[in-house]
């Protein structure tokens, strides 16, 4: 069966290579594929793909909270610079519903499981995932949350850091996300969203800023994320094992309906979705890829099992924003 | 000679009018509309789902206390320091002006952060070595506060005060103060019933532009704010923006059009206040040279008290910064951190060729800019102090425009705008949107300055036949140097660390420094964040030095002229 298996993912390669010539011949024409993004340090990966094929990948970095309105604002204008695009899944849907993305199936996606393509047009390749991350010096494991209800424990008071749960989208996905896929009752899911609140955790703007005051001891434990521990390595970072899934936003990928490059784009795509691709991701970045069998270099994340939430609509994240404003603000 | 005049005023409001409303404009657009574009069908939905919040009061009381209080801690220390160094005898002038400059050239996130490791009540440095010192259950000192909030963006606005009071000191008639000493009074009766009521058009404009600006500030209430809970105007629009992933600029703009009205009526009041600027004309004709104060005995303790300040406030800050470009993650200094202690941050800001092509591209916005900036400054300050109509009025106000909303939703004003334009992605955009922006920080210091030259000087000069140009370039402009020099350094500073409309519209191949700066703080590496921030330090320190070294060189050949 296994013989069988690689005999299949040969053939596989094999054909996808020829398929890829005359791609790669087309793409070389048109020289270059830009891509729009919001994601650490992916130089490596860019400059691989322009020696690999000599097409010239370039990459603009562009925030979460501005990515549609740039995006859309170019495309309405007649002058979206971007062939290829990547961002959280709930804005890859926004901007296909207003027509920005062009179709297409990457042969390099083949062995992808297969919920990460609904459609023809938004190939997932990741998941955003969230984590309990504590400093180790201060934190023995064994004290560390065995599950997220241990949050709760008084213990952690006032040594708790989070993005602002009353504004921070992907944090109110994530809460969204913990009642839908992880409490047995919606009753349960309050009780530890209150417990929380009574913790009074200190509020950041974003992800971003959550790790440093964990590193620093000024906080002992942050709902943060896992890639953390390699960007900020040799930072006395680990992430609690809860035996709970881990949950997260799924990253999309997709080409644009008005690439001025779109043989460049399928490249990109085709190349970005690659086994050598999302090893780098996963190794220089922690990002927690689909490609099978890739894994970022954290121990034990392996084993553990990553959820991806379902898309909020953003009256709904708003709708919760609120909510949780109220609950996180009660004295 | 007087068409030239005439002509001025209206062509200045075109070209300033172009500049600022444009974006405003497209923001104006964006809040009337439906759908998260700057066109849209017409709705009112986002002006009544905004200001019908409840939590609006309380925000608004926040951003009152905030931004008074940033006024008063900024104009405050500032005229303290610049009246110590412009018109005292204190020792080590010139290190004084470097570190009442030196918060211009910090990006806000990094000073903001590095009081943060200074004073946050868990373990802040200070506050640890208080608690051990005085054997104190509790810290001391609680950063995420109002209080704190101001204190820090006091600090962080202090040069605007600064180089606006400044020049304006610099600039004083020495008989007014003679002829209060001869009546018999004090010098700090002479202080403070001749000195300071004469300089109160500079130390309005500060006042006003420092709470212009820190209502347009997001940097300290989003990092000292918001772990407090404690929310101003800023962070509130930004709770609109990043709530949901349709971020909709449109509602974030109409809550943004309050604080634009609050600055036009600031302008308007300091226009109001004041109107009959005869009454502060300090340089008539004969006689021009500000007297410098024999401070005696109190010389010495004065200026370690200014010593003392200026190290707490602006030199511990400066090295926390250094401290952690050093170390590998954010530690508390201890024998581990210092032994674990590497330059590899800053190896890899070198290495990195984005990070080098930005500080290209900044150097040479921060330097061009400022320069094309301060000419345009000096012609508006020119018909806002002497020409004084109803359009030089229209014009002052327009001048503030992009300047006074708040900064991330003045960002994508100019990127609805750019894209209608060739303009789009180019280093040109973002020339042209910081001139648009900060021209108040040239006009300001030149105001003040204007308004201290008597237009007998003007009027000797035009009778003689000179016309208006020559005019300008033999009297007026010999006299401003002091304002020119305080604009462009306020505008190349501040050019150099632009984040902002950088953020917006910046693309590959136009990276400046401050976006390479937020990339490394939204991926939480502040080691290489305050390595490539110490560089833009060093560089602004050095453009600062050379333009207040051309500057001083300038006032002395006019001298022997």
């Amino acid at each position: 069966m296994k013989k069988l298996a690689i005999l299949l993912f040969v053939v596989l390669m094999a054909t996808s290579a020829y398929a890829d010539q005359a791609l790669v011949e087309k793409a070389k024409g048109e020289g270059k594929a830009a891509f729009y993004a919001n994601i650490t340090a992916i130089e490596p990966i860019m400059e691989a793909f322009t020696n690999e094929y000599g097409v010239k990948g370039e990459y603009t970095r562009i925030s979460t909270s501005k990515f549609l309105a740039t995006v859309l604002t170019e495309f309405q204008a007649g002058k979206l610079l971007a062939d290829v695009l990547q961002s959280p899944l709930p804005i890859m849907e926004l901007l296909k519903e207003k027509g920005v993305l062009a179709s297409y199936r990457s042969p390099a996606a083949a062995s992808y499981p297969a919920w990460t393509r609904k459609d023809d047009k938004i190939q997932i390749f990741g998941i955003e995932y969230v984590a309990l991350i504590y400093n180790k010096e201060l934190v023995k494991a064994k004290d560390a949350p065995k599950r997220y209800e241990d949050l709760t424990n008084p213990k952690w008071k006032g040594k708790i850091v989070m993005a602002n749960p009353s504004a921070h989208a992907t944090t109110i996905s994530w809460l969204i996300g913990l009642k839908e896929n992880v409490f047995p009752s919606e009753k349960a899911w309050m009780d530890f969203v209150k417990g929380l609140a009574a913790n009074k955790p200190m509020f950041v703007r974003s992800f971003g800023p959550t790790p440093a005051p964990v590193e620093s001891g000024e906080k002992l434990i942050a709902i943060s994320m896992p890639k953390y521990i390699i960007t900020k390595a040799p930072a006395p970072l680990d992430w609690a094992r809860v035996e709970q899934p881990l949950l997260g936003t799924p990253r999309g990928i997709a080409i644009t309906a008005s690439a001025s490059h779109p043989n460049a784009a399928k490249l990109f795509v085709d190349y970005w979705l690659s086994k050598d691709a999302m090893q780098m991701l996963a190794d220089k970045v922690g990002e927690y890829v689909l490609h099978p069998g890739v894994y970022p270099p954290i121990d034990g994340i392996d084993k553990a099992k990553v959820l991806p939430i379902r898309e909020l609509s953003d009256d709904e994240i708003r709708y919760w924003g609120s909510e949780f404003k109220k609950i996180f603000d009660a004295p | 000679m007087f068409s030239t005049r005439t002509a001025l005023t209206p062509s200045l409001i075109v070209i300033v009018g172009f500049l600022t409303v444009c974006p405003v404009v497209m923001l104006v657009l964006g809040s009337f509309s439906e759908g998260i574009g700057a066109f849209g069908k017409f709705t009112l939905e986002k002006y009544i789902q905004s200001y019908t919040d409840p939590a609006f009061a309380g925000i608004i009381v926040n951003t009152v206390i905030f931004t008074i209080g940033s006024g008063f801690v900024a104009t405050l220390l500032a005229l303290f320091l610049a009246y110590l160094n412009t018109r005292t005898n204190i020792p080590f002038k010139f290190l004084f002006r470097i570190i009442s400059i030196i918060p211009m050239m910090i990006p806000h996130i990094l000073f903001s952060v590095s009081w943060v490791l200074l004073l946050n009540p868990s373990n802040g440095m200070i506050n640890l070595l208080l608690k051990q010192i005085f054997n104190l259950e509790n810290s001391p000192f609680n950063i995420y506060t109002l209080g704190g909030m101001i204190l820090v963006e006091g600090l962080l606005d202090l040069p605007i005060a600064y180089l606006i009071l400044a020049p304006a000191m610099a600039a004083f008639d020495v008989s007014l103060e003679e002829s209060s000493k001869v009546s018999g009074a004090s010098n700090l009766r002479t202080l403070t019933r001749v000195t300071l009521p004469v300089l109160r058009p500079a130390i309005l404009a500060s006042f006003i532009l420092v709470i212009v600006r820190s209502l347009a500030s997001f940097a300290v209430p989003s990092i000292i704010g918001m772990p407090g809970r404690i929310y101003v105007l800023a962070t509130h629009i930004y709770r609109i923006i990043a709530t949901g992933f349709a971020a909709d600029y449109g509602m974030a703009a109409a809550v943004g059009m309050s604080a634009l009205a609050a600055s036009i009526a600031l302008i308007y009041l300091y226009r109001y206040l004041t109107s009959e600027s005869e009454k502060y004309v300090t340089i008539s004709s004969r006689g021009y040279r500000p007297s410098l104060i024999e401070l005696k005995k109190a010389k010495y303790p004065l200026f370690a008290i200014v010593g003392l300040l200026s190290f707490v406030l602006i030199v511990l800050p400066v090295l926390v910064l250094f401290y952690t470009s050093l170390v590998p993650y954010s530690m508390v200094p201890d024998a581990r951190a210092f032994s674990m202690m590497n330059w590899k941050h800053w190896l890899d800001v070198l290495k990195d060729p984005i990070s080098l092509l930005s500080l290209k591209n900044s150097v040479f916005l921060g330097i061009v800019g400022a320069t094309l900036g301060v000419i345009l400054s000096i012609f508006v300050s020119y018909v806002i102090v002497k020409v004084r109509t109803r359009a030089a009025g229209l014009l002052e106000s327009i001048s503030f425009l992009s300047f006074s909303f708040p900064g991330i939703v003045i960002g994508v004003g100019f990127m609805w705008f750019f894209v209608r334009t060739p303009l789009y992605a180019t280093i040109w955009s973002l020339l042209i949107g910081y001139i648009a922006t900060y021209l108040p920080y040239g006009i300001r210091p030149l105001t003040s300055a204007f308004i201290q030259i008597h237009s007998h000087l003007e009027e000797s000069s035009r009778v003689c036949g000179g016309g208006t140009l020559y005019t300008l370039r033999r009297i007026v402009i010999p006299l401003l140097i002091p304002g020119v020099v305080s604009g462009w350094i306020l505008m190349a500073t501040m050019f150099v660390r632009e984040l902002t409309l950088s953020v917006v519209l910046s693309r590959p191949g136009t990276e400046v420094l401050a976006v390479q700066i937020l990339r490394f703080a939204e991926d939480g590496l502040w080691g290489k964040l305050s390595a490539l921030g110490i560089m833009m330090i060093c560089i602004s320190t050095i453009i600062v030095v050379i333009a207040s070294l051309i500057g001083m060189k300038m006032t002395r050949v006019q001298e022997t002229d």
